[in-house]
């Protein structure tokens, strides 16, 4: 449904000339969508990959509170003082009474949680079922990237692929394809969208790395999203072609400044795309922030001004109203879990688990 | 764009100490108002309104006496810096007592620190003073506005300040935010030109820390490295002045614990400066991002004044 541009909420409630209706808040609510407002807490966020952790202190941050991660006797702490720092400032009521914050390693990742200490539990840690356990993926398929963006923008920005025909159509190919279609499955933590195209353009990327011959290839593009973690999975099954599943964490280290600890495994894949595209991510995101870091400014205060939204933004819609119910949720005291996040959601992204055993 | 708050009793930096002698008067503005300083024969800096109260002809073209009163140069009539109050004219002989109404309008004047303040408002308690003056300093005029400038300062600091060696980037460890009634936030930086670039970088090797007064703008910076040794400190005082533009003052030192190359090249040569010419074309296109921040904490800690001074 497309909605008319530059029309007041108040008008959806008033219509000029006619009775008045009952308000639709959930739509208007899609458009009431403030996410630089938005502070996800309780969470694992990830915030190094897990060799770059040595035994001098990195520096981190989310939501501007700072993080100091190194390795005491080979396993990962995090505080919020840096060892030389010569404490001025009060210590944080996210961490124990020694300044530390609960740390995991798992995936190949370092996670540190924000929120109530006493409240971290693994069970929590959003399931990546591509990726090995206890990491050990070579460097060549991680990367770090930063977004000039506020990290619900990005995420946002991902759910909606239908962006990637055009901002990234020299990686991913044109949006010419003989049919397209989006299914959104949600729950009170995650939102997973399935976008299914039948005869794509080719990617150009696979063309040229992968040696695909054929004009078209049938595409199946997986996006779930962890809402708390501000963390995502991107799964695409090209046929012919590859299975390339992608961490695309968006850590907050301000409300408009995200973080991408991203890891690829393109272990499956021929050894030219397997080396390359992971490095695409260093394109790719640059494509993403000429968009979204013009935007986020604009999405940082209140407009009665609405977005106009296709049926291709069912997700992007979907993933606004349940950001914006988990905290309104968290504003409320409640920050507890109602669905599962560690659970192997390999059947729910259509993981092909014959390639991916660990 | 960014507002200061403008409530009395602000004091603006309007000079370096060294700039007020007793030698030559230093015309200065905040917004529209012309200030006159000089040194008095105590070497008190003394702030009058540039503006003879006898035929409007600006004080600041005129002379310091022996004595320390200002005299202006049209007729010859002389202030005392304290008061304002006209003490003589030239050839009244010895019939020089005037009424209370002959002076000209006084400032508030409070010296530290290697810079002088004025405020307009004459009851204002002087703000706390220190003993210490950063060895560099300058003075640039800028053809932007104030507020303006505090939001480029915000949002795209590079356009406005070099710091040798240093590139700011577009990403920050800490957002803007309220601490001890000051706006602080802290950016990450890179040394030199070559290097990965920013947004592909896992770490940054230098941060720089900014805390904002919200009043007057002025601002402390202290560039520090990863293991938190501070390499240099600056304040930048950014007043509003005539026509839209920014008059800023700053004054620097290096840090005492330099190390790696690029640190240590601070100590050589000018490692800071406020640039005079900013690039438009490059200021345009930044978008406000900390800057909005700024708006909204200035805004909610003015109504958190207004409140707690109606309570």
């Amino acid at each position: 449904m497309l909605e008319a541009a530059d029309r007041p909420i108040e008008a959806d409630n008033d219509p000029a000339g006619g009775p008045a209706r009952p308000a639709a808040p959930k739509l208007n609510a899609v458009n009431n969508w403030v996410p630089h407002d938005i502070v996800m807490r309780d969470t694992w966020f990830p915030i190094a990959h897990a060799p770059h952790v040595g035994k001098k202190p990195l520096r981190r941050a989310v939501y501007s509170h700072p993080y100091f991660v190194w390795r005491e006797n080979g396993v990962a702490v995090a505080s919020e003082f840096h060892p030389n720092e010569i404490a001025t400032r009060e210590k944080s009521s996210y961490t124990d009474a020694a300044g530390r914050y609960p740390v995991m390693e798992h995936y190949g990742v370092i996670w540190a949680w924000f929120g109530n200490p006493k409240a971290a539990d693994p069970a929590h840690l959003p399931s990546l079922p591509f990726l090995p356990p206890k990491g050990g993926l070579p460097g060549y398929m991680t990367a770090t990237v930063r977004f000039d963006c506020s990290a619900p923008i990005s995420l946002e920005n991902l759910i909606d692929l239908t962006h990637a025909d055009f901002l990234h159509a020299d990686v991913v190919g044109d949006e010419k394809s003989d049919s397209e279609t989006i299914e959104t499955f949600y729950d009170s933590e995650t939102i997973t969208m399935v976008r299914t195209c039948i005869n794509k353009s080719v990617a150009p990327v696979m063309k040229f790395f992968s040696g695909i011959r054929q004009p078209t290839q049938n595409i199946r593009q997986v996006i779930r999203i962890y809402l708390r973690s501000h963390a995502a999975i991107a799964y695409g099954r090209f046929t012919p072609g590859d299975d390339v599943p992608l961490f695309h964490p968006c850590t907050p280290e301000t409300r408009d400044r995200t973080r991408m600890e991203m890891v690829m495994n393109t272990s499956n894949a021929g050894f030219m795309f397997r080396h390359v595209m992971p490095k695409a991510g260093y394109k790719v995101s640059r494509q993403d922030s000429s968009m979204t870091s013009p935007q986020s400014p604009r999405y940082m205060l209140p407009t009665p001004r609405k977005d106009l939204h296709s049926k291709f933004d069912q997700a992007g819609q979907r993933y606004r109203l349940l950001m914006m119910d988990l905290a309104e949720r968290q504003k409320g005291g409640d920050f507890d879990y109602r669905d599962n996040v560690s659970a192997d959601c390999s059947d729910i992204i259509g993981l092909r688990k014959e390639l991916f055993q660990f | 764009m960014f507002m200061a708050t403008r409530v009395s009793g602000t004091w603006w930096t309007v000079a370096l100490s060294e700039e007020v002698t007793s030698k030559k008067p230093l015309a200065v503005d905040i917004d529209d108002q012309p200030v006159v300083l000089w040194r008095d024969n105590q070497g008190m800096a003394r702030a009058l309104e540039d503006r003879c109260p006898h035929r409007r002809a600006p004080l600041s073209l005129g002379c310091i006496r022996d004595n320390g009163w200002i005299q202006c140069g049209y007729h010859g009539w002389s202030y005392d810096g304290e008061s304002g109050r006209l003490k003589e004219i030239p050839n009244m002989k010895d019939d020089q007592r005037f009424p209370p109404v002959y002076r000209a309008r006084a400032f508030a004047v409070a010296e530290s620190g290697g810079f002088v303040r004025v405020s307009l408002d004459t009851d204002t308690v002087p703000p706390a003073a220190t003993d210490h003056a950063m060895p560099l300093s300058g003075t640039s005029h800028v053809a932007l506005g104030q507020s303006a400038y505090l939001d480029a300062l915000y949002d795209a600091p590079g356009l406005l300040i070099d710091i040798k060696g240093v590139q700011f980037t577009p990403y920050l460890m800490s957002e803007l935010h309220e601490e001890d009634g000051l706006l602080v936030m802290e950016r990450n930086c890179q040394w030199g030109k070559l290097h990965w670039p920013s947004f592909a970088s896992a770490e940054f090797p230098i941060t720089v820390l900014t805390r904002t007064h919200p009043a007057t703008g002025e601002t402390e910076l202290t560039l520090r490295d990863d293991a938190f040794n501070t390499l240099l400190t600056a304040c930048l005082a950014p007043v509003p002045a005539a026509r839209g533009v920014t008059q800023v003052r700053w004054r620097a030192e290096i840090g005492k614990t330099l190390k790696g190359y690029h640190a240590r090249r601070l100590g050589r040569g000018t490692p800071f400066a406020v640039r005079e010419a900013i690039d438009a074309t490059a200021l345009r296109v930044v978008k406000p991002s900390v800057s909005l921040h700024g708006h909204q904490l200035v805004g909610a800690m003015a109504t958190a004044a207004d409140i707690s001074a109606a309570a």
